[in-house]
């Protein structure tokens, strides 16, 4: 069965932030972007906006270098998750992480990334423009086709279909 | 605090009060106590998703300073506590004894944001004029108004949620939809993915502009001129609705002529948007009418030429042929259900209404009187005198301009009461406070109008020695005489289930109907069927009802205040009220994880204006205006953000009052609303302790 991921529909994202607060909530219980792992990046020079998480790669760079073995795979879910407990805080997994998905929390001195909140990931629920997905990534690939019909047939009177 | 909850285990699906968007949650009872507020799936306002302000509700709810019990303040200005029954005796003996002396009018009536609109606003409205007062205020005399006026005096109705999601182009003025709609973020996404435009005018840049195929930053107060110069395009290239002008309008001639001289050079000398864009813009109008969305937000509604400017983008909707489609101006039908005011039976007109000679059209076209004008008459300056006020969730000494003068007004009254949560600046001033309930607390019919669709709120717990509004009303109004007659209702539900009487639905509809129930199906353009409620039955770009009122018949175009009176002392424009995600104007400021996000005021400043003045990042400064000063933290943003000159405060804050520099004297002629968006101010940097 596929796995389900958290994705990101990047052009629906217009960087209300509710999908950092919500998940630092859950990692402390306040509203901290830095305790999120899930960020709004916004570049008012570029006038874009990048919204990233962790994809829970197959060949998760982090899992893989962790020399304690802190960081497995979420039988259930199959999400990449830090066993606290054995995290000895070496910070290996950080640079290991090519897209800086997974951060240092500078407290409780362990490695803290996005552990799809055990299946029901609060950031997906606050996300009231739609634009972040808990499912197949091949959905992702789903939504962009339909939208590519939809722009390649026009409707009447200069209306997008 | 003491609950007694609905039920002890399980769901209450309802919908959320935090904003005015009114989501529908499910509430999660565990044992009694609320555990979890979760998304309900089913309802088209939210679509299974939420904001992080839903969560917070409990938050809200069981607050550790939330006000539990009636309050009576002692002499030396503290409170003690009070029973109930103890509080609604003196207040109606009170209110009575005013109402003797004074006549009933000496005594006004107020419904603030906190407990929302619809029926709370009902049951304000109504014993007021069982009271025998006309005096009705609310946060409405400085939101919404000036927005449903501006486009009512043109075509009748004003229905402020378009469906986005059927337009081929979107133009937003002065709104960022992320923080003040969030349901529209999907709305637009969804419209985006079809192939839709989106033009952003705004006199700041917000992320939602990243996505803008246009985004246009003109000078606060100046959207009039381009909206002028949008209908002067469509004019001359005759790309307008022909049929609509020609069979449902009036007073076209007029407003072909007056647009003629905004060529895109007076635009952009009057706006600050390049002549380009202006043209840019009105061929991407012309391209899409008729699916074409304007939406207005409360930008453009606190200046003293508001109105005349959401009149002039309403009459170039028109011309766009947007008038009665989804899209576009959609002519809600309203509910059909039963209405507590009691305008038709009891008349009060000729009670001197406070604001109604100066702002005549408020009164007539909202039956709401002025609030600005209402601290002169607690003053002293009115007519006569305004002596009592019986607020409900209303925090004026924050949010309504010229905070020193409310201040003083409200202090001098002979009685103030304040039903609200938490002890707000307002309520300190009160000679009563009372506890209010939550949205959690209560049970109300809910309508959007943009589905005409009508949903119940229900309650999900009570807590001991709080009662709703609807039971604050009638336990005053019974003490008062006027129970019997007009609060007959024993509870909330009975009046809820007297209001569905003609409609055919009752109440156990809706309960199995958490996802709300469509009253009448929509339907478009039916102004080709039926005539629309104007006094012409028409389109109106000119008013001959504005004409007889002394005021211009066209919406002619006003250079805003900050730049017809140009002043050295006060070389800079604050406009305030931008929202911030997770407060709701004065509300949610108490709530910790929020103020993580939200830590303090701060006025937004262009970097190269801090640099003149010599001032860094989070260094203090001195704002100054004609009213008042307030020293705040300043924020550097990016240089694209605000324009040079143009500053930024919030304006809900409770200790970082930005209305202390508002005006409450310049109001646009139509609406009364105050200038809370161009006010002219300098900057004195404050040297560091």
């Amino acid at each position: 069965m596929p796995m389900k991921v958290i994705f990101v529909e990047l052009d629906r994202c217009l960087a209300c932030r509710s999908c950092e607060r919500v998940c630092s909530f859950q990692e402390t219980g306040g509203f901290k972007r830095e305790n999120a792992n899930i960020w709004v990046n916004v570049d008012l020079d570029r006038r874009s906006i990048f919204t990233m998480t962790c994809l829970q790669c197959e060949t998760a760079l982090c899992l893989e270098i962790c020399p304690v073995e802190a960081i497995r795979r979420d039988p259930r879910t199959r999400a990449v998750v830090v066993d606290e407990a054995r995290c000895v805080g070496c910070r290996m997994c950080v640079p290991a992480c090519p897209f800086g998905n997974i951060h240092f929390e500078n407290r409780r001195h362990v490695a803290v990334k996005c552990d799809l909140c055990g299946g029901n990931p609060q950031c997906v629920k606050n996300c009231m423009a739609g634009a972040l997905h808990y499912a197949d990534i091949n959905e992702l690939a789903e939504i962009k086709r339909r939208r590519m019909n939809g722009l390649l047939v026009q409707g009447e009177e200069g209306r997008p279909g | 605090m003491n609950t007694r909850p609905t039920i002890e285990n399980g769901v209450i699906p309802t919908l959320c009060r935090m904003c005015d968007t009114r989501c529908a949650v499910n509430v999660h009872l565990k044992e009694g106590v609320i555990s979890d507020i979760t998304p309900f799936g089913g309802h088209p306002v939210n679509h299974g998703r939420m904001c992080p302000r839903a969560t917070a509700a409990i938050d809200q709810f069981y607050h550790p300073r939330r006000i539990t019990t009636p309050l009576k303040r002692r002499p030396d200005g503290s409170f003690e506590k009070i029973s109930r029954e103890q509080a609604l005796d003196e207040i109606a003996d009170k209110m009575a004894a005013i109402r003797e002396a004074h006549g009933a009018r000496a005594v006004g009536f107020w419904k603030g944001e906190g407990v929302g609109f619809a029926q709370q606003e009902q049951y304000v409205r109504r014993f007021a004029h069982a009271f025998g007062s006309p005096n009705y205020f609310s946060n409405d005399s400085a939101c919404y108004n000036g927005r449903y006026l501006g486009h009512s005096l043109v075509f009748g109705f004003w229905n402020p949620f378009p469906r986005f999601t059927e337009a081929g182009l979107i133009l937003l003025f002065g709104t960022n939809p992320p923080m003040c709609h969030p349901p529209f973020m999907r709305e637009f996404a969804d419209a985006r993915a079809r192939g839709a435009k989106l033009v952003v005018i705004d006199p700041r840049l917000n992320p939602v502009a990243c996505y803008a195929d246009i985004f246009a930053q003109p000078y606060p107060g100046t959207d009039g001129a381009l909206g002028w110069g949008l209908i002067r395009h469509l004019i001359e290239s005759r790309s307008y609705d022909h049929e609509l002008v020609e069979r449902y309008s009036v007073g076209f001639g007029r407003l072909a002529r007056y647009a003629r001289r905004f060529t895109p050079e007076v635009v952009e000398q009057e706006s600050g948007i390049y002549k380009d864009v202006v043209v840019e813009i009105a061929e991407m109008i012309i391209k899409y009418s008729p699916h074409v969305s304007i939406f207005t937000g409360a930008g453009l509604e606190h200046h003293e030429n508001g109105v005349n400017n959401i009149r002039t983008l309403a009459s170039l909707g028109c011309l766009c042929g947007a008038l009665d489609r989804g899209s576009g101006f959609f002519w809600p039908e309203a509910f059909p259900g039963r209405r507590l005011e009691l305008y038709e039976d009891l008349h009060l007109e000729d009670q001197g209404p406070i604001g109604a000679h100066r702002f005549p059209v408020l009164y007539e076209k909202r039956r709401e009187c002025h609030s600005m004008t209402a601290m002169d008459y607690m003053l002293g300056d009115g007519d006569y005198r305004l002596r009592g006020l019986i607020m409900t969730a209303a925090n004026p000494a924050v949010t309504n301009p010229n905070t020193a003068k409310v201040e003083k007004a409200l202090a001098g009254l002979d009685l103030l009461v304040v039903n609200d949560f938490f002890m707000t600046p307002t309520a300190r001033l009160a000679h009563y406070i009372l506890p209010a309930a939550t949205f959690l607390e209560r049970s109300e019919l809910h309508c959007h109008i943009k589905y005409q669709m009508v949903t119940l709120a229900r309650k999900v717990l009570e807590v001991s020695g709080i009662r709703d509004d609807y039971m604050l009303w009638h336990d005053l109004a019974h003490r008062l005489g006027f129970g019997r007659q007009y609060f007959p209702w024993k509870s909330e539900e009975e009046v809820t289930r007297w209001i569905l009487e003609p409609t055919g639905i009752c109440l156990e509809d809706l309960l199995a109907h958490p996802e709300g129930i469509v009253y009448k199906p929509v339907r478009y353009l039916k102004y080709r069927q039926r005539p629309l409620p104007t006094p012409s039955g028409k389109i109106e770009f000119a008013s001959a009802y504005l004409g007889k009122m002394g005021l211009a018949e066209i919406p002619e175009y006003t250079p805003p205040y900050h730049r017809r009176r140009r002043s050295d002392a006060y070389p800079f424009v604050l406009t305030t009220g931008a929202r911030m995600s997770l407060f709701y104007h004065s509300r949610h400021q108490n709530i910790p994880r929020f103020r993580t996000v939200h830590p303090a005021a701060v006025v937004e400043m262009h970097p190269q204006d801090a640099a003149e003045l010599g001032v860094r990042d989070a260094q203090r400064v001195r704002i100054v205006s004609r009213a008042g000063s307030l020293e705040i933290a300043v924020h550097i943003v990016h240089p694209s953000e605000l324009r040079r000159g143009v500053v930024e405060v919030y304006h809900g804050w409770e200790k970082w009052r930005v209305n202390q520099v508002t005006c409450d004297d310049v109001n646009d002629p139509i609406s009364g609303f105050p200038l809370l968006k161009g006010v002219p101010v300098r900057i004195e940097p404050v040297p560091d302790p």
